[in-house]
């Protein structure tokens, strides 16, 4: 009923948030435009609501997490930051805060999110990139699907996962230190899973990007990868172990620019962005995990699902644990 | 004359210098830098960290073996090819040219991707086809391996060594030959004794472009190489930048300045292995006309040969990308695949704003990014050919400077220097960059037809009264037809496909075609990828068409005999 009552009013409120401060619409008429970088799948159509809902010039740029930080930071020292809206993993902004790169403002629109969302006055966390077992419904039968994490480690395994590679991945590494730290009931139970993994010797690609393909061809039968794969690969044989342990994943963070040349038409979007309708797009037509009350990602189960974020790493923890993994994945 | 010539050198220098050292030096200073930019304070630690891992000396190991197999597959199918069709009178010699030059169309991923699904050892489709055969039951040919790596990135280079190899052969002295052959040699001998020595600086030319290119390629070795736990410079290097949400271009770049420096070692054992030009100079003051040999009843069992190679080699990978754009995700051929078929990517692809922008923009870059580039490196090949001195020496090194470096770490090292400029974020920066960085491309097809051309030519003309300019056009240019449309080819078909500049400079109105398959990519979209991808073959197909029937056309030597 409680929750019940929070969507209700999430649905009342929200909306209204986004609409009624004219005051801003009327300053964000008069810059015309707005520009956002980040990098997720399929941010076109959300901007293209925005761009028709406010009458502003919403311009996307898409930039890989691997490269986001070098090319802020570099137009930003020059002079030349382009983004007036900033989004990226929250070890990103993290790093784009401490070099003064963001402006404080908090959203009335976030009001219905969880607290923890917003541990400052700069940086909304809005979503998890959350991080699932993925696997080929025609070739893994019901009764192998594994039901906990240490059930990748079973010998049945062997050469059939497919996951990001472990001692470079910065997700997968986070993802991992994840588990130890949230999933596992002690060093050693989690060592002797991280052990059997590496001997299930999984095939190691770049990035999650490369970890459905294989599987949905049949090359490999399961993935560490990400559970919104089963929506944008539709109508892949693609479904989810629903572990009995949590998922996890690293938080999706935004903010605003400290250089923006359009700060309130960067205000009038971060609220459109954070609304119910376009975190609906994004978790109904990309599979997003958001943090907006009550709006899931239409993939079955993933409702009652519980989707934790990761703690943020830094790189130099990222770095020694990528360099612990090396060794028990037996890497070259 | 000698004073224009004193002219052009310094000032060829000044503008690749400025093209291509500007990004360079950038990376230079990120490599000596604390932090993530290219100014900081000064540090050793980055140098210190790149060349003390332990790892280093295997993954030069692995590097030397596929950088070396590469190239000389790349070459050696290179040379079989050009020498069939340029010199014989094997069937469908127009075909095969263009399938020589397929790869060249192809986004690399994407080819590297196709070979995954025919070779990979679970389900690859020429895996599945083998162990229907009684006896191999249990085949497994794996791509995941250094072979495999060695076959994909020599065939995606075998157009550049196709490119450089046949229009030397095309431009070949038959007095040299009919020499061989009246002194008893057969034809076979005069292949061994005569041509392909006399080919020399085009064989040169061909494989250190090769090497130099595979020690810069990424897909081949995050795709192929990385699923197979082998790793080589290129991917060591970026594990070394990826590990971590900070990014450290300057680490990448101090590793970089060791391939940079192998490329430049290179380029000047190429220059001392052709040192004495004359040798090779094979159109001079006497006609010459190349011509043709009859293959008799080698001809149909070659044709099969080169048949058979193109299908599986070639045509077989483009298939498969065909086959992928129309199934709705990544599954092996089946009754139940067939069925499922649609349009459904390509319309997607059709309909999406962003990909048709990017198209205009990758066809504009194609056309007025190469012939500007060939432009160039007209100039730029006289100056190495024609003026051996110590300064074209130096501007042939300029001129693989940007080149030669990991294509992951030269893009930031242009964005680093074009973000200090007017032109960062619109279609210059790429085109400038693009130009700088593929200059080579233009450079090696006309220093090896420059090569060819003897001097006696330009002094015959400037005796009859022509300045340097006319000499140029009238009488050199001419002859480089062949080399010209080389060099076009070549940079037309890298600029529609060109990523690792692209992906850092591109910005809002400002998208290219592998930027948009690249998200495809990182979103795991093989069917809007490859549908993507075989309009960039179409597109690039419709440019060389355009380039060889242009070359056709300007081609006076045929005429004058």
């Amino acid at each position: 009923m409680k929750k019940l009552m929070v969507v209700l009013l999430a649905l009342v409120i929200v909306p209204a948030a986004f609409a009624a401060d004219t005051e801003l619409a009327k300053k964000a008429a008069a810059e015309g435009k707005v520009s956002f970088y980040a990098n997720m799948t399929a941010i076109q159509p959300i901007m293209d609501v925005f761009n028709a809902e406010t009458g502003l010039d919403g311009k996307y740029t898409r930039i890989s997490t691997s490269k986001f930080l070098p090319t802020v930071l570099t137009e930003f020292q020059a002079g030349k930051l382009m983004a007036d809206v900033l989004q990226a993993p929250l070890p990103v902004m993290e790093m784009l805060k401490a070099q003064g790169v963001l402006a404080p403002y908090t959203s009335p629109v976030a009001a219905g999110y969880p607290d923890w969302t917003r541990q400052d006055d700069q940086i909304q966390t809005f979503g998890i990139e959350y991080v699932g077992l993925i696997y080929n419904k025609e070739l893994v039968k019901p009764a192998d699907v594994p039901k906990r994490y240490q059930d990748l480690a079973d010998p049945k395994w062997k050469n059939k996962i497919v996951m990001a590679n472990p001692a470079a991945h910065a997700t997968t590494i986070s993802w991992l230190v994840g588990l130890k730290e949230n999933v596992f009931a002690s060093e050693a139970e989690w060592m002797t899973f991280l052990e059997g993994l590496a001997a299930n010797r999984p095939m190691l690609v770049k990035s999650f990007g490369p970890t459905p393909a294989p599987v949905e061809s049949g090359e490999k039968a399961i993935a560490i990868s990400m559970p919104k794969y089963i929506i944008t690969k539709a109508p892949a044989p693609l479904d989810w172990a629903r572990v009995e342990q949590p998922l996890l994943g690293t938080p999706r963070g935004m903010a605003i620019s400290a250089s923006a040349q359009n700060p309130n038409a960067a205000k009038l979007f971060m609220d459109f962005w954070l609304s119910k309708q376009a975190m609906g797009m994004l978790a109904t037509d990309v599979g997003e995990y958001v943090l907006a009350p009550g709006v899931f990602p239409p993939i079955d189960g993933m409702d009652k699902a519980k989707v934790i974020p990761i703690r943020t790493l830094s790189d130099e923890e990222i770095s020694q644990w990528g360099a612990t993994f090396k060794k028990i994945f037996e890497l070259p | 004359m000698a004073h224009k010539r004193s002219v052009l050198t310094p000032t060829l220098i000044a503008i690749v210098g400025f093209l291509t050292v500007c990004p360079v030096i950038m990376l230079v200073f990120g490599s000596f830098s604390t932090g993530l930019g290219a100014f900081g304070e000064f540090t050793l630690d980055k140098y210190i960290k790149a060349y003390t891992d332990p790892e280093l000396f295997g993954i030069i190991v692995n590097t030397i073996i596929f950088v070396l197999g590469s190239s000389i597959v790349a070459t050696g199918l290179a040379l079989f090819l050009a020498y069939l069709n340029t010199r014989t009178d094997i069937p469908f010699k127009f075909l095969f040219r263009i399938i020589s030059i397929i790869p060249m169309m192809i986004p690399h991923i994407l080819f590297s991707v196709s070979w995954v699904l025919l070779l990979n050892p679970s389900n690859g489709l020429i895996n599945l086809f083998l162990r229907q055969i009684p006896g191999l039951e249990d085949m497994a040919i794996n791509i995941y391996s250094l072979p495999g790596m060695i076959l994909v990135e020599g065939l995606l280079d075998l157009p550049i060594a196709y490119l450089i190899l046949a229009p030397a052969l095309a431009s070949f002295d038959i007095a040299l030959e009919e020499s061989s052959k009246v002194c008893g040699s057969t034809t076979l001998r005069t292949l061994f004794r005569v041509t392909l020595p006399v080919l020399r600086p085009a064989i040169l030319a061909a494989f250190i472009l090769s090497l130099v290119r595979s020690l810069a390629s990424f897909a081949v070795p995050s795709v192929i190489g990385m699923p197979g736990r082998i790793y080589v410079l290129a991917t060591h290097i970026y594990q070394s930048v990826a590990t971590g949400f900070a990014a450290d271009f300057g680490k990448a770049a101090a590793i970089g300045m060791s391939v940079l420096a192998t490329s430049v070692t290179l380029i000047y054992v190429y220059r001392y292995l052709t040192a004495e030009g004359e040798k090779y100079v094979t159109i001079s003051s006497r006609g010459y006309r190349p011509t043709v040999i009859e293959l008799k009843g080698a001809k149909y069992p070659l044709f099969g040969i080169v048949g058979i190679l193109s299908m599986v080699l070639i045509v077989l990978p483009v298939l498969v990308l065909f086959y992928t754009s129309l199934v709705p995700y990544s599954m092996i051929p089946s009754a139940k695949a067939f069925s499922m078929m649609s349009w459904k990517h390509w319309i997607e692809v059709i309909n999406d704003p962003i990909s048709l922008l990017s198209l205009k923009n990758s066809v504009f870059l194609g056309v007025v990014g190469a012939t500007l580039g060939v432009t160039l490196s007209i100039f730029v090949a006289y100056v190495i050919v024609k003026i051996r001195s110590h300064a074209s020496g130096v501007l042939e090194s300029l001129s693989f400077l940007s080149f030669s470096f990991p294509g992951i770490v030269i893009g930031v090292g242009f964005m680093w220097f074009f973000v200090r400029t007017p032109l960062y974020a619109t279609i210059w920066s790429l085109l400038i960059g693009y130009i700088a960085t593929y200059l080579p491309y233009g450079v090696r097809p006309l220093t090896s037809a420059f090569v060819q051309v003897h001097s006696h030519l330009e002094e015959s003309s400037q005796v009859c009264g022509a300045g340097a300019f006319t000499t140029m056009r009238r009488i050199v240019i001419p002859l480089l037809i062949p080399g010209i449309v080389s060099g076009w080819i070549l940079m037309a078909t890298m600029f529609v496909r060109e990523l690792t500049l692209s992906v850092v400079l591109s910005r809002p109105g400002t998208e290219v075609l592998a930027v948009q398959i690249f998200r495809f990519s990182e979103d795991g979209l093989w069917g809007q990828l490859s549908a993507l991808g075989i309009m960039m073959i179409f597109i690039s197909t419709a440019l060389v068409l355009m380039a060889t029937f242009v070359g056709i056309k300007f081609k006076p030597v045929e005429e004058g005999g």
